[in-house]
């Protein structure tokens, strides 16, 4: 990374080397959309009235001050946020064509499609090729599981560090490896979106660009969203981004380069030039 | 800057008076604890063993053959010069400063009855040197050896005998008949499924099973011709621990060591089986012992070997079983008297008698053995049942939520409730409403799982609740069920959290008498109980009989015997079951 001064001129040159990339962003189908959706925990309300749609095989970072419901809103594509008993949803989340809170959906067959990676590397204290199988076990795959595990770790280019000690434990790879071991465990079951909650935040600069390079070569197959507080990562890896500032707001979403190169509104010009937040 | 050297004597003190008060009436608190307690043990164990009366010759024949060999095993397997010094230090100077204390107070204080200051050294300073050596000593790797392995024997042996009784318990022959025609093809059923592949194989193997059980109790009675015993016990428990530890084994060194570990300890005991048939022993119980030994250790044994790192250290229960019997026949040889001990192979095995050297504790530990069995997967099942009920399937708020905070502090208080309420309650609920009997076996371990739940409930909540949140939402994320989770997640890891608080509680339910008394456990039984329904005596209950009786060698040797065997079994116990959750801390 070269020795810029301001933010600003750091990301505008990251962005137009991004948006040369071969995937132009509005030419895609989407694959989840949010209607006037809100959700409150409690009486507050931590997103407000938000509807967008995110388009499929893409890249779209959700980026925001804390606190701003941008996990909150992560959490409700795969209705993790059921866990969570005070909270309440309104509005629709559609995937695939149908709106997930609808009564007849299943919340936990839902998420069979959709996988997660947390902030924090949370392998299980399992090896890693039970890692990695873990899906696959639970959803009863019934195909050559070792074939699945080798493919998952591949993608998440994990293979060739791991492939001699599958059967030691997940712990003990370092934070940026247990980190893919993360991604490889959610793409195993080969789901058709890929969740992202600050994927990189835990983790040394070197293992997080690593985890970067990843989530671009995945935008291939899967959909991408990721939540993050880095806002030189969303201009790097993300197609689209959504600025989601306090109280739940959808400030502006667009194409990457135009919201780090001209945003519309003047609050999220702020915001992306650290005069704010 | 302006300075007035208002600290120029340094800056003044400050009080730790209170810091330091309060830090030795801690230390000396615990060390009183302690010190009296080991007091007692040494006390008892001189009754015992009747080692006040062994003559010099007899002591210092032992000391040469058991003590001093393990002691340089220690020495040689600590490894680390200070403390070495610091032991010699202590056995040196402490066979000084005990012959002067031991003077001193016989002269000055009080004559200490059946002690003398030999004796008191071995206990006082001998004992607890070699056992801080020992557990240094087990810090390195030819220490750690040895003792794993002693560890091992150790707990292979409770397990024996307490699958040995459980046996005689169990009708053998509907055993025998259950696996033969349930276990066995459900077993096979399911493993050819496994490897084909085959999923129909796997689902075929439950009802097998299933109808195979069912077919042996009605069976039973129908057949009437059956193998003997030994080759019962053989077939239906030596052959498929043999079989289960060599698979363990083949799935990580080959197959050559999968059949040493698998063959050689079933042939050593098959081998001791017979011979013991042939020698009017107890041939089930030698093969059982045997086989539950062997199979552990040879695994154990192939594992080091094939490391090749501390394999000396496999030497040390060799070291003490042959100091053993090289200061049994060096004692013989001399002609030294030796001293009477009232533990020895006819306590363990005799039955109670009015005639202090003829009493024996067998029924008792027999009775024993059967309730901590039951009670272990009694309060095991519904501890852990309970308490994952409590922790993952609760919710926190709304009117269910209410419930659970109330079940919850009314658990905390059960466990407060005295012991005498819950033998009450076995008399009231188990062996009158549900008329399991007075003094019965199964009531018995009926009241003492509802007495130590509550301890079993909370330690496994602490341990549910202590699992990472990050690993449930993990597995939610993934699309697992809560019972996927709960099963494949959170149990895993809190496994040996929960395996220690049931330890914890077995060992509380052990030593219970007042319930026992309650539910009228009979204080004295002549034999074994041979089923779940049978009265029976717990060992606790038969050395506060014997504690009472008029005859001084009652209440002297025999009782110390009797406090002995329960510590040693109890020790067994906890050290097995220590080594299952130090087995599943390491799986994990």
């Amino acid at each position: 990374m070269s020795n810029t001064t301001s933010d600003d001129s750091l990301i505008t040159t990251e962005v137009q080397a991004d948006s040369n990339d071969d995937r132009a962003a509005s030419a895609a189908e989407t694959a989840v959309a949010a209607r006037d959706l809100n959700v409150y925990y409690g009486d507050e309300r931590a997103i407000d009235d938000v509807t967008m749609e995110i388009p499929e095989k893409r890249v779209t970072a959700l980026i925001g001050p804390s606190g701003c419901g941008k996990s909150t809103f992560l959490r409700c594509i795969n209705r993790m946020n059921d866990m969570i008993e005070i909270c309440r949803v309104d509005g629709d989340v559609e995937f695939g064509g149908k709106n997930v809170y609808d009564t007849d959906v299943d919340p936990v067959a839902l998420r069979r499609k959709i996988g997660m990676v947390f902030q924090k590397p949370n392998p299980f204290p399992k090896s890693i090729r039970d890692n990695v199988a873990y899906g696959l076990k639970i959803q009863g795959f019934d195909g050559d599981v070792d074939k699945r595990v080798e493919e998952s770790l591949k993608g998440a280019a994990l293979w060739d560090e791991v492939k001699d000690q599958l059967d030691s434990s997940g712990l003990e790879l370092s934070g940026g490896q247990q980190q893919r071991l993360c991604i490889a465990r959610a793409i195993a079951p080969d789901p058709e979106v890929i969740l992202m909650d600050e994927p990189t935040s835990a983790l040394d600069p070197v293992a997080a660009s690593k985890i970067e390079d990843l989530i671009d070569d995945l935008a291939e197959q899967y959909t991408v969203i990721i939540v993050t507080h880095n806002m030189q990562q969303a201009a790097r890896i993300s197609d689209r981004t959504a600025v989601f500032l306090t109280g739940g707001e959808l400030v502006e979403y667009d194409d990457t380069a135009k919201i780090f190169e001209d945003p519309e509104e003047q609050r999220v010009e702020d915001y992306i030039t650290g005069k704010f937040g | 800057m302006a300075t007035d050297n208002a600290n120029a004597d340094g800056f003044g003190e400050v009080s730790r008076v209170r810091g330091i008060v309060f830090e030795y009436l801690s230390f000396g608190a615990s060390v009183f604890g302690l010190v009296a307690l080991g007091v007692l043990l040494v006390y008892v164990a001189i009754d015992a063993f009747d080692l006040a009366n062994a003559s010099p010759e007899w002591l210092l024949t032992y000391f040469l053959t058991l003590v001093v060999p393990f002691l340089a095993f220690c020495l040689y397997s600590a490894n680390d010069r200070g403390v070495t010094r610091r032991a010699l230090g202590a056995l040196g100077g402490g066979l000084v400063a005990v012959a002067a204390l031991f003077t001193a107070v016989e002269t000055l204080v009080s004559p200490i009855p059946r002690l003398n200051w030999q004796l008191a050294y071995l206990f006082v300073v001998g004992a607890p040197a070699t056992a801080y050596l020992a557990y240094v000593g087990s810090g390195g790797r030819v220490g750690a050896v040895g003792f794993g392995l002693l560890g091992r024997l150790v707990g292979g042996v409770a397990i024996g005998l307490a699958v040995g009784t459980l046996f005689l318990v169990f009708d053998p022959l509907l055993w025998f008949l259950a696996y033969t025609l349930g276990v066995l093809p459900a077993v096979g059923l399911y493993a050819v499924g496994r490897r084909r592949s085959t999923p129909r194989a796997q689902t075929a193997a439950a009802p097998v099973g299933l109808a195979g059980l069912i077919a042996a109790v009605v069976l039973r009675d129908v057949v009437s011709t059956y193998p003997s015993d030994l080759i019962i016990y053989l077939w239906t428990v030596a052959v498929p621990v043999a079989a289960a530890g060599g698979l363990l084994v083949a799935g990580r060194r080959g197959r050559t060591a999968a059949a040493v570990v698998a063959g050689l300890p079933l042939a050593v005991a098959t081998a001791g089986g017979f011979l013991a048939a042939g020698a009017g022993l107890p041939a089930p119980t030698v093969l059982l012992v045997l086989v539950l030994t062997g199979v552990p250790t040879a695994a154990y044994v192939s594992r080091v070997v094939d490391a090749g790192e501390g394999l000396a250290g496999l030497g040390l229960p060799l070291l003490l079983g042959a100091g053993v019997i090289a200061g049994a026949l060096i004692v013989e040889a001399w002609g030294v008297p030796a001293p009477d001990p009232w533990l020895d192979g006819s306590f363990l095995t005799g039955a109670p008698s009015r005639t202090p050297t003829d009493a024996g504790l067998y029924p008792a530990i027999v009775g024993s053995v059967i309730i901590i069995a039951l009670v272990a997967v009694l309060s095991f099942a519904l501890g852990v049942g309970t308490s994952v009920f409590l922790e993952e399937y609760t919710p926190e708020s709304g009117p269910l939520g209410t419930l659970t905070r109330i079940l919850q502090v009314n658990i905390a208080n059960l466990a407060a409730v005295p012991s005498v309420v819950y033998g009450l309650l076995g008399l009231g609920l188990f062996a009158n409403l549900l008329g399991l009997g007075i003094g019965t076996a199964v009531t018995a371990a009926l009241t003492l799982s509802l007495l130590i739940l509550p301890i079993t409930i909370i330690s496994a909540q602490e341990a549910i609740r202590s699992v990472p949140d990050d690993l449930r939402r993990g597995s939610d994320a993934m699309g697992a069920t809560r019972w996927q989770t709960t099963k494949n997640v959170v149990l895993p890891e809190a496994m040996p959290g929960v395996l220690t608080g049931t330890i914890l509680a077995l060992g509380r339910a052990i030593g219970e008498t007042a319930p026992l008394i309650m539910i009228g456990a009979a204080t004295t039984v002549f034999r074994a109980p041979d089923s779940l329904f049978s009265r029976f005596s717990a060992m606790p209950m038969q050395i506060y009989t014997w504690a009472g009786f008029p005859q001084a060698d009652f209440r002297y040797g025999v009782v110390a015997a009797g406090v002995i065997t329960l510590l040693i079994i109890l020790v067994g116990m906890n050290g097995t079951a220590i080594l299952l959750r130090n087995r599943a801390e390491r799986g994990s």
